[in-house]
């Protein structure tokens, strides 16, 4: 059969009409669906909550720690308010006349906005309220930590079912007993239990270890013993806490090389590092070995010359100031820095005088002026006798004296409060004469 | 009368302050036409490089005084006099500040340190920027700007350390490419070199030789450089002239010209006491002496100067085997007895071959004069035998040794009496030198080679009764903040130790002398709480 030529032109007609109309209704498919579509899709992901503290991993490969979406830049102290006269075993945390309030308030007016405890106190209630009033009255965030049996009598059993198993309950016990705390910044786990694995602190081993001849390839099986551990406790507490990140608490960056295969789940890495003026390569040595986001959550310097014999307020201060330079000269999006740090916790808040003679309680009314361990990096002190320079119960940011105020031994401010107050509220951000903006 | 004489002592004493104010007031004034003519010279310089200098000497005038601030006040002031000197007055500012925040540092002067040391290093970084894009990059003043900017990095261990390092490398390199004046290039290995960064000083350093080379310097020219800079102790750059200068000379026909030449060479930078050494540069003339050289080109003298400087190396394999060619081509040499001591203490302490070892005390013990080496000997012997538990052979070598030795080798002596006493009490060897002798010979003990260790000593040649100090290099446990406390168990022949024998084991160093001539082997076990770390010994030779 033939169509006419009017036909095939009607057909055609017919046709291109049909095509229009397909096409408006492609393009009212396209105007109303697609962005319904969308619509639905962020409502979507709007629906799924974001945690409330997480790492955000940037485009240039930098780290951001972000809370309640906002970035947050770590300003801390480790925090331990032992009164004089007491060692460790006081319950600082039951205390009636609250130091910690009396703390908040200095800390906030120096613009810390973390705590950092080494392990919470065993009354969770008392835990709970110095969380609150710090957080409610100050703004002031809490990093817990645990040691992860670190210290325990003889030595902590790593790679023992009966101790990682009681540890780890303890551990996920104080996840889940603090994990709603609104005052809650993060997890670490471990401090410098790494060390444990050298074999010259703490040393510990399994039967299996001790049936390998080589040393160097026992502390490799060492090493990956306990970060194998620790990627356990990270994983469960991410199961019951996906709101907090988990931090492996570590001691310089030694073993890291085997902590990124056996425990990759960790979120960020908080290292104890005493390397004096500066940090050195550290960023970008972790950058290379493991790339986590890095805090600083150890460091410092003292204040008194053991050289001299006498307080040295400016020695500290000049420390802490230069570390605090390197801190923000490699936060996320730092000009040249590695980008990869998100903050740092001074070691200390408050002197603490039971620590040079922990076995004698006769002393802890005492600031010993005696050192035990050298470090050359502090470089002021460092003719002092046998080198021994590091006074571990100088490392306050305020000082403690015996006169009371508010029932607590008085606090008195070093000059390291003020000159970092001055930095936080103008950091130097890089060294090109270029400020940028104030952090949070 | 008396009135008298008082009135001569005050006009004495009048006169005396009037010539010291005078003197005071011809400096200040000196000083002050220095400045005014420095000033002078630099408003009214015609080019660049007639400004180097005046700025120097200006720079001297003010940090010889530590007036920092005022020198950059002056030079601001300059800049409103004339606009052309900018990058001169930048960079200054920039190293005026630098050095003031060390000297404030240096000083405690903290006050003005956290009150402006934002506001100077900012200074130091943006004085340094202009600085060099306002300068050419064949213009000294640009690489004295990138050297500065990376020395302010360097010390901060800032971000920007690395990349100003990379600027400096390659800015340098470009500037040799299109300039004859090769004193920065100088310059900035120096600075590197004094900064650790061994690698980099000697990439320019082989840049500033090249330059030289090919500005038609004589064979004998380089060689008076490279001497001039081994006695600045500058031994890098003068390794650099050295190879460009052996190279230069060596050729196939004058072999017998060039090794006279390579065995000054070797000399200068083999181990001594006082003066620059360099041993591995020194074994690698050496080597080509070995090279080029005939059969017989090592003569005794030689010989044992490469064999000690491979000992003082701690190359105590490659020591050995020169010290057995010495052997060989000397036997009767003044060097032999120390030579064959020498041997066998590496083949028992350091190669744990006892038995090759024993063989070479037993020649040493048999000779028919007993030389210093010969008494060690003898005392190594027992030592050994005594270890063994094999007493009564312990006893015969050391009562040997008090026999042969009559009245001399009283260091060697006293130790053998000790030991005899403890064979004749019953009671184990001194608890220092058994565990010494346990981490080095038993099959199962720790595997660390005592070459590597850190052990050094003020003086290997020194004279009797001459104080040495022994220093066991700081051993970095990794324990972070946890303290490990660790002993130094020194054992061996320690001479006349001053410090008390309580304190000993806690110090990583001590002080000795010997009363008579001989080689001295120091040993020491390093320990901690949960066991030994590391060990090492030297040899001291006595004279």
């Amino acid at each position: 059969m033939k169509l006419s030529s009017n036909k095939i032109k009607s057909h055609k007609d017919t046709r291109a009409q049909s095509h229009k109309d397909t096409r408006k209704r492609q393009h009212w498919c396209l105007c109303v669906f697609v962005p319904l579509v969308c619509l639905v899709f962020l409502l979507g992901m709007a629906s799924v909550p974001k945690p409330k503290v997480y790492i955000q991993k940037l485009k240039n490969g930098h780290f951001k720690l972000m809370v309640e979406r906002k970035p947050y830049i770590v300003k801390g102290v480790c925090y331990n308010p032992i009164p004089i006269g007491k060692n460790h075993e006081y319950d600082w945390w039951s205390d009636p006349n609250k130091p910690w309030l009396v703390d908040g308030k200095l800390m906030k007016e120096m613009g810390v906005n973390t705590i950092r405890v080494y392990q919470p106190g065993e009354d969770s209630e008392a835990v709970k309220r110095v969380i609150r009033d710090l957080y409610e009255q100050y703004g002031i965030r809490t990093i817990l930590g645990h040691w992860l049996g670190f210290w325990e009598y003889p030595c902590p059993l790593y790679g023992d079912q009966v101790f990682e198993d009681r540890i780890k309950k303890e551990v996920l016990d104080m996840v889940a007993t603090y994990k709603d705390e609104p005052g809650v910044l993060l997890w670490i786990l471990g401090n410098e239990n790494n060390f444990s694995c050298l074999g010259q602190v703490n040393p510990w081993s399994t039967d299996e270890i001790d049936k390998e001849p080589d040393p160097q390839k026992q502390k490799v099986m060492k090493a990956r013993t306990y970060y194998s551990y620790v990627g356990e406790i990270t994983q469960e507490i991410h199961k019951i806490d996906p709101d907090h990140p988990v931090a492996l608490g570590n001691g310089e960056l030694i073993g890291l090389e085997y902590a990124k295969d056996s425990c990759p789940d960790v979120d960020l890495v908080a290292c104890i590092i005493y390397r004096g003026k500066t940090f050195g390569n550290l960023f970008k040595s972790l950058k290379v070995t493991f790339d986590k986001p890095l805090l600083l959550s150890e460091f410092g310097a003292d204040a008194y010359d053991a050289y001299r014999k006498k307080e040295d307020q400016n020695m500290q201060a000049f420390f802490l100031e230069s570390q605090w330079r390197q801190i923000y000269g490699n936060l996320a999006n730092s000009e040249n820095g590695i980008g990869n740090c998100i903050g740092g916790i001074m070691f200390e808040w408050g002197d603490e005088w039971w620590k040079y003679n922990q076995s004698s309680p006769e002393t802890w009314s005492v600031q010993d002026k005696e050192s035990n361990w050298s470090n050359g990096s502090y470089y002021f002190d460092i003719q002092a006798a046998g080198n021994k320079n590091m006074n571990e119960e100088w490392f306050g940011i305020v000082a403690l004296s015996p006169e009371q105020e508010f029932g607590l031994d008085k606090r008195i401010p070093r000059k390291a409060y003020y000159v970092i107050r001055e930095f936080w509220k103008n950091p130097v951000l890089d060294d090109k004469g270029k400020k940028k903006g104030k952090s949070k | 009368m008396k009135k008298t004489k008082n009135q001569k002592i005050l006009n004495f004493a009048l006169v005396f302050c009037i010539l010291i104010f005078g003197f005071w007031i011809s400096c200040f004034a000196q000083e002050g036409n220095k400045l005014a003519g420095l000033t002078k010279q630099v408003i009214e310089a015609k080019n660049n490089s007639d400004l180097y200098a005046p700025f120097s000497e200006l720079k001297d005038i003010y940090f010889k005084e530590n007036k920092y601030s005022e020198f950059s006040e002056f030079l601001t002031s300059l800049l409103a006099k004339n606009k052309a000197l900018e990058p001169f007055i930048n960079y200054y500012i920039a190293l005026s500040r630098y050095q003031q925040l060390k000297y404030l540092e240096e000083k405690q002067n903290w006050d003005e340190y956290f009150s402006q040391g934002n506001n100077y290093r900012d200074q130091v970084a943006a004085n340094l920027e202009k600085t060099i894009s306002l300068t050419a990059k064949n213009d000294p003043l640009h690489i004295y700007g990138q050297l500065l900017l990376w020395q302010f990095h360097r010390d901060q261990q800032d971000a920007f350390e690395e990349e100003a390092l990379l600027n400096l490398m390659n800015y340098v390199a470009e500037y040799a490419n299109d300039t004859s004046d090769i004193q920065p290039i100088k310059l900035t290995a120096d600075k590197l070199a004094s900064y650790g960064e061994k690698g980099k000083s000697k990439e320019l350093y082989k840049i500033f030789v090249d330059k030289m080379l090919a500005s038609n310097i004589t064979e004998e020219e380089l060689s008076k450089a490279a001497l001039e800079f081994y006695k600045q102790a500058n031994l890098d750059l003068s390794e650099v002239l050295y190879d460009a200068y052996i190279a230069r000379i060596t050729k196939p026909d004058n072999k017998e010209k060039v090794i006279p030449i390579l065995i000054d060479i070797a000399k200068a930078f083999s181990y001594k006491d006082n003066g620059p050494s360099d041993m591995s540069y020194a074994e690698q003339i050496f080597q080509k002496i070995e090279e080029l050289g005939p059969d017989g080109v090592f003569n005794e003298a030689l010989m044992y100067l490469r064999a000690y400087n491979l000992e003082k190396a701690k190359e105590y394999r490659r020591a050995r085997d020169i010290y057995l060619g010495l052997i060989k081509i000397a036997p009767e040499g003044a060097h032999v007895d120390e030579a064959e001591y020498k041997v066998g203490i590496i083949y028992v302490y350091v190669l744990k071959d006892i038995k090759t070892g024993k063989g070479y005390f037993e020649k040493l013990a048999q000779k028919e004069t007993l030389s210093p080496q010969g008494a060690s000997a003898l005392y190594q012997l027992g030592l050994l035998a005594h270890w063994e538990n094999d007493f009564v052979k312990a006893k015969e070598y050391y009562n040997q040794l008090l026999e042969r030795a009559k009245e001399g080798f009283s260091d060697t002596v006293a130790l053998a009496k000790t030991r005899l006493k403890e064979i004749d009490a019953a009671s184990p060897i001194d608890y220092n030198l058994q565990a010494f002798l346990g981490a080095s010979l038993k099959e199962d003990s720790m595997n660390i080679d005592a070459a590597k260790s850190n052990l050094s000593v003020s003086l290997y040649a020194p004279k009797k009764d001459q104080e040495v100090k022994i220093l066991s290099g700081s051993y970095e446990l990794e324990n972070g903040c946890m303290q490990v406390e660790l002993q130094y168990l020194w054992s061996g022949e320690l001479g006349k130790i001053t410090v008390p024998s309580e304190q000993l084991s806690l110090s990583p160093a001590l002080n000795t002398s010997y009363a008579d001539a001989g080689t001295k082997v120091i040993n020491v076990l390093i320990i901690s709480p949960t066991g030994a770390v590391d060990r090492g010994l030297v040899m001291v030779d006595v004279y």
